[in-house]
């Protein structure tokens, strides 16, 4: 990414104005989600993103998701993205898991009729049981994450994007997807995490970032920008220290 | 970057899961939605019918049938619309998480409603039953009228999208405009028995064209003029021309509209 900046436009009333909508409406307010954003993520690197609500977090995975386009500067993303932008992203609620996965695989990449040879794969990887069969306004946060990462590994992305995805994660399966994440690094991909669970994210990303109003703060090992995001935390440091070392 | 085939390959699913997920969500599953794909025209078709014979006493050529040439088709543009204001905001779950052609989204609301419409099409036998009204070869003109009506139907759906997340509180006015379309076009009484300028006026309406080549095609047993199908058709085309350019500048701004 090559000094990314994506912009957000409102109106009086705090409605988004787009670039056509400017045409109609006038614009009273922006704000910058990113601005300046120099990344490079090699092959076999893996990034751990930090920062506080509303820090970019989130705008970021979108741009590399290529959800969202920058208004400034270029982002050039290489791979086979498989993306979880929240808890269970993408997952419509109306529907079942089955449904779901359908829907979500198409998406991702796969063609049709490889996503239902492969539903059952994802009925198996989500454990979810009888529940696949059932709308997913009846799952859990967790379930519905379980369901979405599942589908993600059916389209084997190069380039794994999770965003505040541990934190519903029970601990078996936040093992999976750390491990998952891991083996997606050993292969040569890229693993973009960010969230507020440091723990996790250290487990999975030697490297970090921390984004400070949509500008980069502190980027290098993940205990030092840590530590530049929590000064006033340094027990957490510690762990985090310890918890490289270990690993 | 993938051949022509793959690319039309994966607009293709794309479509049909969007279409798919779609009609799981607004008519839920099983035989009985088909139930009310056939229930919502015929209440429509009542209603009107009461409208025209009872309450104003106007008779014609067997005036449930002509109602019916006009309410069918309606119910697939009326139907899509009113899916495509909801369209992108439904969707927003994905939009803001995955990346593919958000281009096809009004066009799967025209989809999942053409299927519900497959079921709408059988009031038309029954009526033409109810008033032994014998198809012609004239029937075969169906297929173009068919094709201007889902022409037609898709060119609305593009800008109801945008309105649908540019102004959602305008998407009760939205419906209001079409059914005003459809009652300045010769809905519940045919063009034949309308006379004066209005007539005249009528044709101007892509509607009107609509209408009339379905109850030529079905009630009158001859082909439709010209006019009758290259009017929406051109409507539909020049619609399309003047908003897909926005739509496409637009689609990579939905995930900050929806986000």
């Amino acid at each position: 990414m090559d000094n990314v900046g994506v912009r957000f436009e409102f109106d009086r009333l705090g409605r988004v104005i787009t670039p056509v909508l400017s045409h109609i409406r006038r614009v009273k307010a922006e704000a910058w989600g990113l601005r300046h954003l120099d990344l490079h993520v090699e092959p076999g690197e893996a990034l751990g993103v930090v920062g506080r609500t509303g820090s970019g977090k989130t705008t970021m995975l979108r741009v590399m998701a290529g959800v969202m386009l920058p208004d400034e500067g270029t982002a050039d993303v290489d791979g086979t993205i498989g993306s979880l932008l929240a808890t269970g992203a993408g997952v419509g609620m109306l529907l079942t898991g089955r449904e779901n996965t359908e829907l979500l695989g198409v998406l991702a990449g796969l063609t049709l009729e490889e996503t239902r040879e492969r539903i059952d794969e994802v009925a198996e990887r989500s454990k979810l049981g009888d529940a696949f069969d059932r709308p997913v306004h009846t799952y859990s946060e967790g379930m519905r994450a379980r369901l979405g990462f599942a589908v993600i590994q059916l389209t084997e992305p190069s380039i794994l994007l999770l965003d505040e995805v541990f934190e519903a994660l029970d601990h078996e399966f936040r093992a999976k997807v750390e491990d998952y994440g891991r083996g997606i690094r050993d292969r040569g991909g890229i693993v973009v995490a960010a969230g507020h669970d440091h723990t996790a994210l250290e487990r999975i990303a030697p490297r970090g970032l921390l984004l400070e109003g949509g500008h980069v703060k502190a980027e290098g090992p993940f205990a030092e920008v840590i530590s530049t995001y929590l000064p006033e935390r340094p027990d957490d440091v510690e762990r985090l220290g310890a918890g490289i070392e270990d690993g | 970057m993938p051949g022509l085939g793959a690319r039309i390959r994966r607009s293709w699913d794309v479509l049909v899961v969007l279409a798919r997920s779609d009609m799981q969500v607004r008519y839920g599953r099983g035989t009985f939605r088909i139930l009310k794909w056939l229930l919502d025209p015929l209440a429509a078709l009542g209603i009107y019918l009461v409208l025209i014979s009872l309450v104003l006493g106007r008779g014609g050529t067997a005036v449930g049938l002509s109602i019916a040439c006009a309410v069918v088709p309606f119910q697939l543009i009326a139907t899509t619309m009113q899916n495509a204001l909801q369209s992108v905001s439904l969707r927003s779950s994905i939009i803001v998480n995955m990346s593919f052609p958000r281009m096809l989204i009004p066009a799967s609301s025209l989809a999942t409603e053409t299927v519900a419409f497959t079921a709408t099409l059988a009031v038309i036998p029954v009526m033409m039953v109810i008033y032994g009204v014998a198809p012609t070869a004239a029937v075969l003109w169906l297929i173009p009228a068919l094709l201007a009506t889902a022409a037609f139907a898709l060119a609305l759906a593009y800008p109801a999208a945008l309105i649908g997340v540019w102004y959602p509180e305008l998407q009760p006015f939205a419906g209001s405009f079409v059914r005003t379309m459809f009652f300045i076009a010769p809905g519940l009484v045919a063009l034949e028995d309308i006379t004066g300028t209005t007539r005249d006026l009528l044709p101007l309406n892509p509607l009107t064209g609509i209408f009339e080549s379905f109850r030529d095609a079905l009630l009158y047993g001859h082909a439709p003029a010209a006019w009758q199908i290259l009017a929406p058709l051109g409507a539909a085309a020049l619609l399309l021309a003047l908003i897909l350019p926005v739509f496409r500048r637009e689609e990579s701004q939905l995930a900050k509209l929806v986000g």
